[in-house]
């Protein structure tokens, strides 16, 4: 009977496939635009400005404090009540990546409030227009702070990517869901799935170990 | 229009909240001038040079720098802190980058001097500090002497009008502190316009025109360094001189 399991098993390798794809692109694409957000909003509330700083937070605070699942339930079905009609794939690439740029946002003011005040009068002193010290002065040095928990937060912006299968996209996930009712041996079939998700996020944990020892070097040269 | 120094402090004043740090400040200083400024610790006198530059803002009175008066909206201070290079006490040099990208960065970015051509200025003005050998070291690979030095390299590299040191040699160990005041007395002796807050009394009697004493945020004394260090004229320089020159 198990043989039979593992044949049938066998058979919906393309099914997970495809499943194991859809992780991966979905992720991918939210894990870039996220990161750019993130660096983007993070930047915006270390400027100084305190409306824009109190919004931000704001957001972060919201984003953070409620469920992703509520979230990703609101952006697909609410938003279509107001006009806004979304594919599912496009609601979870929004739903992704806003989580990802809020937590990393996050991150980065983290890493940006760690560069001791000294080095921006510095670069203050010498001329630099704001972009020139963040990019030059500041950034490079938040990068030590920033990177070790940047890449951890893509290991679980992997994860959470599982919850999009709640709106119908075939993702590793769903695939689980599916193959589950042909084969119905859930724990064999939930323990493939989640091996298919460590074998994607493990190279990124040995990543994020390396660069914290990396990052504890002498000084610590971080290439942009 | 009276005649105006390249730095004029006009009845400046300035609070940290209820603290009034600058009180009544009148103080003019000429092109190629070197001014010392001195004082007990809390007396104001890093805010009055870190003002000069922007890094603190003033309250009230007017502060005249290159021609330019400070807050005022039609001056650009990112272009002014461009003629005025400041070195500071904890050097603050920038740990990710070499010595010699210290010096280039901004004369690369702010300047828009092509890179080869910085980076042979940049040689030339670690070599005009000693440090010829440590082109390519890393800040926390240089003691604390050679740090300030290369923060000082990385100054001149702008070409500024006005230089300004706020305790320069403070954190660095005794047998360091003559190879960075060597360097500010070539600075000086090049008709650089300097405002110098420190206790190097040797380096005021060298190089300065004018030893500025201040004391709870006001100037208590201004006069040569002789007049000063040999017939003070307050109790209150008197007292600050008995201490740090007594050892």
């Amino acid at each position: 009977m198990i043989w039979q399991q593992l044949q049938s098993l066998a058979g919906s390798y393309p099914l997970a496939l495809r499943g194991l794809g859809m992780t991966v692109v979905l992720s991918l694409i939210s894990l870039v635009l996220g990161t750019l957000l993130g660096f983007g909003l993070g930047i915006l509330r270390t400027g100084g400005n305190r409306l824009i700083d109190s919004l931000i937070g704001a957001w972060v605070d919201l984003i953070r404090g409620t469920p992703f699942l509520v979230q990703i339930f609101l952006i697909f079905f609410i938003l279509p009540e107001f006009g806004i009609e979304l594919d599912a794939f496009t609601a979870g690439i929004i739903a992704l990546t806003n989580l990802a740029a809020c937590f990393i946002c996050e991150i980065v003011v983290a890493g940006i409030r760690s560069v001791p005040t000294g080095q921006v009068e510095a670069a203050l002193a010498s001329g630099l227009s704001r972009w020139q010290r963040m990019r030059q002065v500041v950034l490079p040095q938040a990068m030590r702070i920033v990177l070790p928990p940047l890449v951890g937060q893509y290991v679980l912006l992997i994860k959470d990517s599982s919850v999009v299968s709640a709106i119908g996209l075939t993702d590793l996930t769903r695939v689980g869901w599916l193959v589950v009712q042909r084969v119905p041996n859930g724990l064999l079939v939930f323990f493939l799935v989640g091996v298919g998700y460590f074998i994607v996020c493990y190279p990124l944990i040995m990543l994020a170990r390396r660069l914290e020892r990396r990052m504890g070097a002498a000084h610590g040269e971080v290439q942009l | 229009m009276t005649k105006t120094g390249m730095i004029d402090f006009r009845g400046v004043n300035k609070w940290f909240g209820s603290l009034n740090v600058l009180k009544d400040i009148t103080l003019s200083v000429e092109p190629r001038e070197v001014v010392v400024v001195c004082g007990p610790s809390g007396s104001g006198k890093s805010t009055l040079i870190r003002c000069v530059n922007g890094l603190e803002a003033i309250k009230d009175g007017d502060l005249v720098v290159d021609g330019q008066r400070l807050g005022d909206p039609a001056t650009n201070m990112t272009q002014l802190r461009t003629e005025i290079g400041f070195v500071f006490q904890s050097f603050n040099l920038y740990p990710h980058k070499t010595a010699l990208e210290n010096v280039t960065l901004a004369p690369i970015h702010v300047r828009k001097i092509p890179r080869a051509e910085a980076e042979k200025a940049g040689r030339e003005l670690l070599a005009k500090v000693g440090l010829a050998d440590k082109v390519n070291a890393y800040p926390a690979q240089l003691s604390g002497g050679q740090q300030q030095r290369v923060a000082i390299a990385r100054c001149l590299g702008m070409r500024p009008k006005i230089m300004l040191f706020d305790e320069p040699t403070s954190a660095l160990d005794p047998e360091m502190i003559s190879e960075v005041l060597d360097v500010m007395v070539a600075v000086a002796e090049e008709g650089m316009t300097m405002m110098v807050v420190t206790h190097e009394m040797g380096f005021a009697r060298k190089v300065a025109q004018r030893v500025v004493f201040m004391d709870a945020g006001a100037i208590v004394e201004s006069g040569t360094p002789d007049e000063f260090f040999s017939h003070p004229r307050t109790d209150r320089s008197r007292a600050f001189l008995s201490k740090i020159l007594r050892h």
